[in-house]
């Protein structure tokens, strides 16, 4: 039992890195991602790559990190300049690229996938995930209230207002997806080494979508609520499976209601309560007065 | 060639009685609507249920699929997107992706995540050294009748033309006595029973999966980016022209065209092509392109 409580712990923040990075480019900056699975991929990947080319773990770390800032800058080109319908297209579509290749490339293991050495000691894996987490979360934190994470709101807000303050809204965006694709490629390398092995299986249009739901239910722009709305979305995953063994579900009938549920949760948190459970906290300062 | 030509032009017709929907979709509430999708998974399996009914001929099951996915659409409109008029499109398209979610789950509960097929029986014609089916020909038949009869009725009939004022400008429309409301409800059933059509049709040319929605995403929005939404046209001329180039990539001998060994582009490729074409278009013209409202 408690080492059950140490998985779905060290699961719970590997997810959250994974909402903390969308929440810098949704939350923050307003950036429509719909490929978010992709750096998360791409981390898992190069992880289980080194690691069947025997090299050590730091190197299949630093691969999948400059592989994610390297796409991310790819995916950036076309999208430059272009509205935020564009983004969500070329997002999804590089996911699925990504997920297509993995699938018919036999040196990516098809969809058997490759395997991936764990860490021997579950503990050692919580305390991976959670320091992981404790980062990306500082890190949120410091670029929400620095003068840049103010720039990035005011960009969400209004694009061509930030740009007639003189920021180059371009610019900001592509800093914005270096290090978001970063956070959660970093995320993505944990996440090979926690579960043993990685197969384009994992890394669907779907779990997209999980991500967004943890989101949108935990509340865009707040650091605190996309922890928790990972934390919830997660808890309710895992608890389904005790619910299904205590009323004797079939497994793929219990993995598609899950799934309903989250598209249920995702729709009924913008219908009523569209600012999340924990509401991003709105900076409002009056000029001084003459 | 000639097969390349009838292969594309099969698989034309599936993606543009689909693709019409999102570019009706978005010419009107100004949103990707990506739980449309769904509507076509939805109308190929009801179809299939339609047709297990004892006596009842497949265009019928085929009809009443489209009705029902038609009123399918009506009621996501009425309960979820009907309340969200006034948000973001970005708040709009993700909210789509959660309806999209909900109905792909349901459907995947309901049918199970087994393949099924249609038992149909048809003929082969040879035509040059091209093999072509009668069920190919009736794919075809049917799409191009289908946008016809939309192209007909949006240019030529006074709800069509409602329908034109209201992509055109909202409301203008609504005060000079357009009931908004009713021809955006029109055009959710329209759409949704066009893109059950469209899947029935596909789930006829291959099989019903679940994940069939996985497979038609990137062609169906790449075909609405490349046609632009001025006409019912645009999608038709997208959906053409993204399957030649993705029949053409798999047909052509890159192997002995460089003097090499005959060798060519697997077939699991051909999504590559939609989504390049994707990039390409955006690339190319960023401002015609119908996802930048107007």
């Amino acid at each position: 039992m408690l080492d059950f409580a140490i998985y779905c712990l060290t699961i719970i923040a590997v997810w959250s890195v994974l909402g903390l990075s969308l929440n810098i480019q949704f939350g923050l900056t307003g950036l429509v991602n719909f490929g978010q699975i992709l750096p998360f991929g791409l981390g898992a990947y190069a992880a289980a790559l080194a690691a069947q080319a025997g090299l050590s773990w730091p190197v299949g770390a630093g691969l999948g990190l400059v592989a994610a800032v390297v796409v991310s800058l790819l995916v950036l080109l076309p999208a430059r300049r272009l509205s935020q319908d564009y983004w969500a297209l070329i997002t999804l579509g590089a996911g699925e690229l990504f997920r297509l290749t993995a699938l018919n490339a036999p040196s990516l293991g098809g969809a058997d996938g490759l395997t991936v050495p764990r860490f021997a000691d579950p503990h050692l894996a919580l305390g991976a995930a959670l320091a992981l987490m404790a980062a990306a979360w500082l890190l949120s934190h410091r670029i929400a209230h620095s003068p840049f994470g103010r720039m990035l709101k005011i960009l969400r807000e209004d694009e061509v207002l930030a740009a007639t303050l003189g920021r180059n809204p371009v610019a900001y965006q592509r800093t914005v997806s270096i290090i978001a694709w970063a956070m959660a490629a970093a995320g993505g390398v944990l996440y090979a080494h926690i579960v043993g092995y990685v197969s384009p299986a994992s890394f669907t249009v779907t779990e997209t979508f999980i991500v967004w739901t943890a989101l949108i239910l935990g509340g865009p722009g707040s650091t605190l609520g996309v922890v928790i709305g990972a934390a919830v979305v997660q808890l309710l995953s895992v608890s389904s499976r005790f619910l299904a063994a205590w009323i004797d579900l079939p497994a793929d009938v219990l993995a598609n209601g899950r799934l309903a549920l989250f598209g249920l949760v995702l729709v009924l948190m913008f219908l009523f309560r569209p600012q999340g459970l924990v509401p991003e906290k709105k900076e409002v300062r009056d000029a001084p007065r003459p | 060639m000639l097969q390349v030509l009838f292969n594309s032009l099969v698989y034309a017709s599936m993606i543009a009685v689909i693709a019409v929907g999102v570019s009706l979709c978005y010419s009107i509430l100004r949103f990707a609507n990506f739980a449309h999708i769904q509507f076509a998974v939805v109308g190929g399996y009801l179809t299939y249920s339609f047709a297990a009914i004892p006596g009842l001929p497949l265009p019928a099951a085929m009809a009443l699929s489209a009705v029902a996915t038609g009123l399918i659409a009506v009621l996501v409109d009425f309960l979820v997107f009907s309340r969200l008029r006034d948000i973001t499109p970005e708040g709009k398209m993700i909210v789509s992706w959660g309806v999209a979610l909900f109905i792909r789950s349901v459907v995947a509960i309901v049918y199970g995540g087994g393949g099924r097929s249609f038992d149909l029986s048809y003929e082969v014609v040879l035509v040059g050294d091209a093999v072509f089916t009668t069920l190919d020909a009736l794919v075809v038949a049917v799409a191009a009748v289908l946008m016809l009869l939309l192209h007909l009725f949006l240019n030529f009939t006074r709800v069509g033309s409602g329908l034109r004022a209201l992509a055109s400008n909202a409301d203008l429309a609504v005060t000079r006595g357009i009931p908004g409301d009713r021809l955006v409800r029109l055009m959710w059933f329209l759409s949704g029973a066009l893109a059950a059509t469209g899947g029935t049709l596909l789930a006829l040319e291959t099989r019903l999966q679940p994940n069939m929605d996985l497979i038609i995403l990137l062609p169906v929005f790449a075909a609405v980016t490349i046609g632009g939404l001025s006409s019912v046209f645009g999608a038709v001329i997208g959906a053409l022209v993204l399957s030649l180039a993705q029949n053409l990539l798999i047909y052509i001998d890159f192997g002995a065209l460089l003097g090499g060994e005959s060798w060519q582009v697997p077939t699991q490729f051909r999504d590559y092509v939609a989504v390049l074409a994707l990039v390409v278009v955006l690339l190319l013209r960023p401002r015609l392109s119908p996802l930048v409202g107007r």
